[in-house]
């Protein structure tokens, strides 16, 4: 039997097999050193969720990131670093074990201040190494948020886990839940319905068995919002959660919202919370003064009852039962036990968590919608961190200045534009400010220096003249007899490639303007459903009314010009419809019909035109906001008649897609921004692989391409900008690619890049610097195999096959990329006393080609590459050539002169073999010794030191100073250059002779008393042997 | 549904095969596939000549390793040495680059270097008796390759004046058993809080045992790191133990040949 099984299971598995044989490569396995770089901006930061602090350890404290991971702080907040970079970057909550707090941290995914934008989590995760290694703690796969872990601190292998649970559909894996095992095992152990979640649950730090827990009805859908219901409530549990009781003694009768609760941490009896009631008198701060029996209203001031669903944090002074702060639109501080309030400090506003220094209650720190802030004074005064890069983008752009800008909006934060390079990497000043409020698109003119960037709703429309610094308000307005505008949170703006004054933007009409926004035509009919039950967002909110616009639904959420045919427009709506022109908007198409597989009304968040067909388009679909978490993706190439998926099971279940990036080359590859992180294809979408490479799993919301750049750039909504350059090797993969051992992959020919600016480097040890694309020549190739064994080298020449320098080989499995900085080697200094620094520069190879030679055990593979000059250098064909033809005379000269040094030490070091041992020859050879020793002073530094006692420069330094500055030059050698070279030239010909002298005197005298002693003469290389002696 | 069936039991069939594997059995295989434990117990010094390519110059380096702990790494460049990281067994020093004086390591760093005299000539050997725990973490895919991440952790060390466990992490390829990547939290300095990681690769033969002979360190998801070339090694070298030893002020003249 068992024989007859492994023999089908053969048979079953051949077909298998053969197809198996095509090479089919994933994530790291194939991206090998293609690695994602990050260039924040971290100036405005982006929404924190929960702060956790070390119980003992004043040092370290963890920010966890509404979209952007897990920081961690060894140093009090001075800067952070991420630690969950390999997992779902939306967090709820992250929690210390009491008892090993440096090793053993849980972190629950899923923010919990259930606003429109927000992530969504996938569990529960845990480290036992302080977050070296992090694993998913089963039972929480569908958990969504993840509000509350609170440990025992006498047992720590009993843990309690509050899920608030799914905010767009009904969940039944919301509630309580508690392990007596570490985590192994998980019972339920408070669940109220299907859609009411767990929001706090607080322990008595006394009393481990003692458990207050509020819990909270809610739901959200893409076009409203309801907080509060008969099932939000507060309870209380005093057998370590087996029973709960609901402690609303005092509280008003009706519906409930969202709760806050705290436990005085110094006397356990005090409790207070946050309500949100039916009875607006009543909404606010209630305190109990005996453990939750009993209650009193204490205060309704705005910062304790605003959008209780964003903030509903209360902290409580560790060592002071009467200090409460409470998160709010700018967090509140209340020194008299909750009676009366005052603001926090000026920070960012959206406090959404507090917490208190372990032993000084001066300092504390706050998580907003921008960052992390600090306070040394007990919440007067706020600075921010500036190295949490967690910006939240909705959207990016491009454009195609070199290096080129990206411009992009930011949940609330504005809108922005920065370079993708900049002297000393890109830094917080190098961002300029294009917008206020929430940002979202933002567009550069395609010729003029003009910048359009709105604000939520389209509230206002900017067109920014960056040259002339003046604004100016386009947004498209009602008009008489056209309908009220109904404009997206997020309202969706296009620039024409054909037309470039034309500005399109969308309500559920499509409007045009061909002068720059100056005014508007609507092009098209509604082009939504329109559908009157999802325009109640007067309604919206619940028990406290949240009518932000963030809710507006109906609306067109994405339009694509076609960038081959001006009048083929496409529009995508919140709603679901997908609708096309061919005719510039005289007759619209709607195709929704024809999207088979997509649930109706699924949210079209985006539409990308192809370049490679008029009628081809892409769009991808979302159905987060109905709880569908499924990634969608569709391409046509029939505008819209038909429509193929290109969604593989290689994505993960519930990486609900918002955007996708076509390559401009190669149509079978695209890059697709989910919500967990970035996949790529290289066979139009039959399988996909996630790029994982200093990519984090983070929420992408718009890909662009940058056209001269070919790199992939990325808004994600927690980790800011993400860029992966030049991605023009996955062009060239394919099958027969992947099944050689070693490829090189074709580059264009690379430019040696002459800026030479400045960089001040000042903050950057606490601000957050991105890293910048590197303007180096790169050799890409892909192996086959990891090189592990044996030796493997990568050398350049040129092309009659000299040595130009030696390169350190990538021996990754996959795409391997070596950068080479255009140089060969630096030259062979005289040996000194002191450090020359002539010594550190290499030549620089001229333009031409230059071969690439790998060698790995017996093969060899070679591959040609080109270098030119810089088109933008200011220096002539002549002149440059009189600069390379110098440097090659000053590198000789360097080394000349380095070998003269090393003849007169060899012969030193003999005479004084003779000084100490033969005193017949003593005379001569001390004779020897001095003229050398004087002649060598002249030559080269014998005292000092390499700082402020240092010597005056001798012949090598000044030398090589002259070859430095001559070599590293982008420009002709100057006048002064060439004079100090006759200088230097004459010199050492000067000491040449001199030594010549020394050689045919005291040399000649010394060399005929060794040979007439019959002893060992000075052992002098040849010049070239010295030189290639390591 | 008969497909379902066999790729289940296909399943069940290979997952024990892959879970047979201990970090102990990766270890024994490791010590076996680079040359077998005993020889490695047998090793007393490591003398390793190489150089380091720094701005198209070969910088040639030495290092010398002891089982006694005392260790060297020097380079030459321009007529002068410089030493770094060299330990006599109870000074750690290196060489200031603006006197190009002889300067002593702080004393907590000296403390922790201690702690590592007992990895020679690798601290997987006899870890046991060392008091260091292992942990196999998993597979993962390091360098396009798949390995097995082991945890190693060894003494505390003391990071700023407290103490902090000593964690690093081996990736041992899954083909062969040899380590190829090694992670490692970066505790001080500006760099604290990012994970220093070192690759090797180029593994050779030396007296019957195995070495990477190329070294490349740098720093966890960002591009670059310095390579280290290793041109030869040689084991149990005849070593004079001055070079060891903190050299006395006036010594510190003899940064210069002559």
């Amino acid at each position: 039997m068992k024989k007859l099984i492994i023999l089908l299971l053969a048979v079953a598995t051949l077909p298998l097999s053969l197809s198996a044989q095509e090479i089919s490569l994933k994530g790291k396995e194939l991206f090998g050193d293609l690695s994602a770089r990050h260039i924040g901006p971290a100036l405005m930061s982006g929404r924190i969720n929960d702060l956790e602090v070390h119980p003992t350890n004043t040092r370290i404290m963890y920010a966890g990131a509404a979209g952007g991971g897990v920081w961690k702080s060894v140093d009090g907040g001075a800067t952070f670093t991420a630690i969950f970079d390999e997992h779902p970057q939306s967090i709820g909550v992250v929690t210390l074990d009491p008892k090993d707090p440096d090793q053993t941290i849980w972190v629950g995914t899923g923010e919990t201040w259930t606003r429109n934008s927000v992530s969504v989590g996938k569990g529960l995760f845990r480290t036992t190494d302080g977050g070296s290694t992090w694993k998913e703690i089963p039972g929480f796969e569908n958990s969504e948020r993840i509000a509350s872990v609170v440990i025992n601190p006498n047992n720590t292998k009993e843990v309690y886990v509050g899920v608030l649970g799914a905010l767009w559909s009904d969940s039944e894996d919301r509630g309580i839940y508690k392990t007596t095992d570490g985590g192994a095992t998980w019972k339920k152990i408070l669940y109220v319905n299907p859609s009411t979640g767990a929001g706090d649950v607080i322990m008595d730090p006394k009393n481990p068995n003692t458990l207050y827990a509020s819990m909270w009805e809610f739901r959200r859908s893409g076009w409203g919002f309801n907080s509060g219901g008969p099932n939000s409530a507060l309870y209380k549990s005093t057998n370590g959660g087996e029973t709960w009781n609901k402690i609303h003694n005092g509280f008003p009768s009706g519906d409930l919202g969202r709760i806050g609760v705290a436990v005085a941490p110094s006397d356990s009896n005090i409790i207070y919370a946050v309500l949100e009631t039916e009875d607006k008198t009543k909404n606010g701060l209630w305190k109990s003064a005996d453990a939750g029996q009993n209650w009193e209203h204490l205060n309704n001031d705005f910062g304790l009852t605003v959008r209780p669903f964003y903030f509903s944090r209360i902290t409580v002074d560790p060592r002071n039962p009467d200090i409460i702060v409470k998160g709010g639109l700018s967090g509140s501080i209340s020194r008299d036990g909750g009676k009366t309030f005052k603001d926090l400090g000026n920070m960012h506003s959206d406090i959404h968590d507090i917490v208190f220094h372990i032993n000084d209650s001066d300092i504390m720190y706050a998580g907003t919608d921008g960052g992390v802030y600090r306070s040394w004074n007990g919440g007067t005064v706020f600075e921010i961190v500036e190295n949490l890069p967690l910006s939240q983008f909705y959207h990016i752009s491009v454009d195609d200045a070199e290096p080129y800008n990206v411009y992009g909006g930011l949940q609330d934060n504005g809108s922005w534009y920065g370079p993708s390079s900049s002297p000393g990497g890109v830094n917080a000043r190098d961002w300029n400010s294009v917008g206020y409020g929430d940002g979202f698109r933002v567009l550069k003119h395609p010729t003029k220096n003009i910048i359009y960037s709105e604000m939520q709703g389209a509230q206002n429309v900017w067109r920014y003249d960056v040259d002339r610094n003046r604004t100016k308000t386009v947004q498209p307005l009602q008009e008489k007899g056209v309908a009220k505008l109904r404009f997206n949170w997020n309202a969706p703006m296009a620039v024409s490639a054909h037309v470039p004054d034309r500005f399109y933007m969308g309500s559920q009409f499509v409007h045009k303007s061909d002068d720059m926004g100056e005014s508007w035509t609507i092009i098209s009919p509604d082009l939504t459903t329109n559908d009157p039950a999802k325009q109640n967002q007067l309604e919206s909110g619940g028990l406290s009314m949240d009518n932000s616009g963030a809710e507006n639904h109906t609306t067109i959420f994405t339009i694509a010009e076609s960038p081959l045919d001006q009048n083929v427009l496409w529009v995508g709506t919140d709603d679901g419809n997908v609708q096309v022109t061919k005719d510039g908007g005289k007759s619209w198409t709607n195709v929704t019909a024809n999207l088979t597989g997509i649930p109706a009304n699924t949210w079209v968040y985006h539409i990308e035109a192809s370049v490679h067909g008029k009628g081809t388009a892409y769009a991808v679909f979302d159905g987060h906001t109905s709880g569908d978490m499924k990634p969608y993706a569709m391409k046509t190439t029939d505008y819209g008649a038909t429509w193929k998926n290109i969604i593989s099971e290689d994505i993960s279940a519930k990486a609900f897609v918002r955007n996708i990036q076509e390559d401009y080359v190669n149509e079978d590859l695209l890059f697709l921004g989910t919500e967990f992180g970035l996949y790529v294809t290289i066979d139009g979408g039959k399988s996909w692989s996630q790029f994982t490479n200093n990519m984090p799993p983070v929420a992408i919301h718009f890909i662009d391409m940058q056209k001269q750049t070919n790199d992939v750039v990325m808004g994600t909504h927690g980790r800011g900008v993400i860029i992966i350059d030049d991605i023009s090797p996955l062009r060239e993969l394919n099958q027969e690619v992947l099944a050689k051992n070693v490829h090189f992959f074709k580059n264009d020919a690379f430019t040696m890049k002459e800026e030479s600016g400045f960089a001040g480097s000042f903050g950057s040890e606490t601000q957050f610097v991105g890293r910048n694309k590197s303007t180096s020549a790169k050799i890409i190739y892909y192996l086959k195999k990891r090189h592990t064994f044996g030796k493997m080298t990568l050398e350049l020449q040129d092309m009659e096959g000299n040595k130009i320098t030696s390169l350190p080989a990538g021996k990754s499995k996959g795409i391997n990329v070596v950068d080479w900085s255009f140089t060969s080697s630096s030259p062979k200094m005289a040996e000194g006393k002191t450090l020359a620094f002539g010594g550190f520069t290499p030549k620089r190879v001229p333009e031409g080609k230059y071969k690439v030679i790998l060698t790995k055990g017996k093969d060899t593979y070679e591959h040609v590459i080109e270098v030119k000059y810089d088109d933008t250098s200011l220096t002539s064909l002549a002149e440059r050539k009189e600069q390379e033809e110098l440097t090659s005379t000053l590198f000789d000269m360097v080394e000349d002169l380095a070998y003269m040094v090393y003849e007169i030490n060899t012969m030193q070091e003999t005479a004084k073999e003779v000084i100490e041992n033969n005193s017949k020859g003593k005379k001569n050879a001390q004779k020897l010794y001095d003229s050398l020793e004087a002649l060598r002073k002249d030559l080269v530094i014998t005292t000092g030191d390499g700082y402020v006692a240092s010597a005056d420069p001798e012949l090598r330094e000044r030398m090589g100073d002259l070859y430095s500055g001559v070599a590293s030059a982008y420009d002709g050698v100057s006048a002064d250059q060439k004079r100090n070279f006759e200088l230097i030239a004459g010199q050492l010909k000067t000491e040449q002779e001199r030594f010549a002298k020394i050689k045919a005197k005291e040399g000649k005298k010394f060399m005929s008393f060794l040979e007439k002693n019959e002893l060992p003469k000075p052992a002098v290389l040849s010049r070239e042997d010295f030189l290639s002696k390591k | 549904m008969i497909k379902t069936l066999f790729v289940a039991l296909l399943v069940l069939a290979i997952s024990p095969v892959a879970t047979a594997q201990t970090a102990d059995e990766i270890l024994a295989n490791y010590f076996e596939n680079t040359g077998g434990l005993d020889n490695w117990k047998k090793v007393e010094a490591i003398q390793f000549q190489g150089s380091v390519n720094f701005q198209g110059m070969e910088l040639p380096i030495e290092m010398v390793q002891k089982k006694d702990g005392k260790s060297m790494m020097k380079a030459d460049f321009q007529g002068m040495t410089f030493y770094q990281g060299v330990y006599d067994g109870e000074t750690l020093w290196s060489t200031n680059q603006m006197t190009m004086a002889a300067e002593k390591s702080d004393a907590e760093a000296t403390a922790n270097h201690k702690l590592e005299t007992n990895d020679f000539p690798d601290p997987f050997l006899g870890y046991k008796e060392k008091g260091y725990t292992v942990e196999l973490i998993g597979k993962e895919t390091v360098d396009g390759a798949e390995t097995f991440k082991i945890k190693l952790v060894k003494e505390p060390i003391m990071v700023d004046g407290k103490e902090e466990q000593d964690v690093t992490f081996y990736y041992f390829d899954t083909e062969n058993f040899v380590p190829i990547v090694v992670e490692k939290e970066i505790k001080g300095g500006p760099g604290a809080g990012m994970v220093g990681q070192t690759k090797m690769s180029d593994y050779q033969e030396v007296d019957g045992l195995y070495f990477p002979f190329s070294i490349t360190e740098g720093a966890k998801g960002q591009p670059g790191g310095q390579e280290i070339t290793i041109k030869s090694i040689t084991l149990n070298p005849t070593v004079d133990d001055t070079v060891f030893a903190f050299p006395a002020p006036a010594a510190t003249e003899a940064g210069t040949k002559n």
